[in-house]
């Protein structure tokens, strides 16, 4: 879900798996295997992979229309993609936060992953909160 | 909108993830890595492997040129080939130790910049000394080919030594802006991003 473009979806889950494969012997068990994971994955996706060249097929946040929704059963779609193409429009680093605490990664976890404090987590969080808000919101 | 409304869309919407089968991850795993690390490597590789073919083709041509200036041209040339191998294997020694991934994000962009930038200054570094050295070498060969004594004389006079020295400056200023495009168009904007993601982490 960290990309848009399926086939750079896949391309980066194939590097990922690649690199947790040939990084399994640095696992020394001094943090979670969760928490291990995460971090060859976030520092895959944010550092060391780089895209093919190939037409990007994300959608325009210009051309999006941000409307929250009735909380209705049929609107949960909509909600979904309204919140998947907000995260798209976040930096990067933004964007790997937002996606862990998604997933229920704890405040400790994300703050181990990224190499910041729990503080810092939290006021980033925030603010994140708030951006989503807003680009759901217009 | 609190966090916790944006965690029941995205947990009542994600669509499952589809596990992988064996055979799958297998094949995925015999695939080439697309990391930057990895793409260096293989370029390095590369170079690693033409100039051994080429410095073997070159040597076998060597033993059929007649003794004189172009052989020992060549020669020297094929010395230069032997600095490169040097070269190479240093830069492979130096990707070798890139693999960082298991430290936290900071970490590991402060790591890969450090890696990248160091990596960069040595190929540049490299280059402004290899193309002078060559560029020596060329004179010194014309001198032997054309004769020492004219070739001292011809020099000597202020009209040759400045097209020396300009053939020279442009040579150097050519190499350089050459080595710089390329390593630029190749990692250049690479590294830029993950300077500008390791400011973002610090702010």
């Amino acid at each position: 879900m960290y990309e848009n473009d399926p086939d750079i979806r896949n391309d980066l889950f194939q590097e990922i798996v690649i690199q947790l494969w040939k990084s399994f012997g640095s696992f020394r068990g001094e943090a979670k295997i969760t928490t291990w994971m995460y971090r060859i994955a976030l520092n895959t996706a944010i550092s060391g992979f780089r895209k093919q060249s190939r037409k990007i097929k994300t959608e325009d946040i210009r051309e999006s229309h941000f409307n929250i929704s009735d909380n209705g059963e049929d609107n949960r779609e909509e909600d979904f993609q309204r919140l998947q193409r907000a995260i798209q429009n976040l930096s990067e680093i933004e964007r790997a936060m937002i996606m862990m605490a998604l997933e229920e990664v704890p405040y400790e976890d994300i703050a181990q992953t990224i190499g910041i404090t729990q503080n810092n987590v939290r006021v980033r969080m925030n603010r994140i909160r708030e951006k989503i808000r807003k680009l759901m919101e217009h | 909108m609190e966090l916790e409304e944006l965690k029941n869309i995205w947990k009542n919407t994600t669509p499952n993830f589809q596990s992988k089968g064996e055979s799958e991850i297998a094949l995925m795993l015999k695939k080439q890595s697309q990391s930057i690390v990895g793409k260096i490597k293989r370029n390095v590789w590369f170079e690693l492997i033409f100039t051994i073919v080429g410095g073997f083709a070159l040597l076998v041509y060597v033993f059929t040129l007649p003794s004189g200036a172009l052989k020992w041209f060549f020669v020297s040339a094929l010395i230069l080939l032997v600095v490169y191998l040097f070269y190479y294997a240093k830069k492979i020694m130096m990707l070798n130790r890139y693999n960082k991934l298991h430290v936290n994000m900071k970490l590991n962009l402060e790591i890969l910049i450090n890696n990248l930038s160091g990596y960069l200054k040595f190929y540049k570094r490299s280059y402004a000394i290899l193309y002078p050295v060559y560029f020596c070498l060329m004179l010194i060969f014309i001198g032997l080919e054309r004769g020492t004594d004219e070739f001292v004389q011809a020099i000597s006079r202020p009209e040759k030594i400045l097209l020396l020295v300009f053939l020279a400056v442009f040579f150097f200023i050519c190499s350089r802006w050459l080595t710089k495009w390329y390593l630029r168009k190749l990692y250049g904007n690479h590294l830029e991003k993950l300077k500008s993601l390791l400011n973002d982490l610090e702010e």
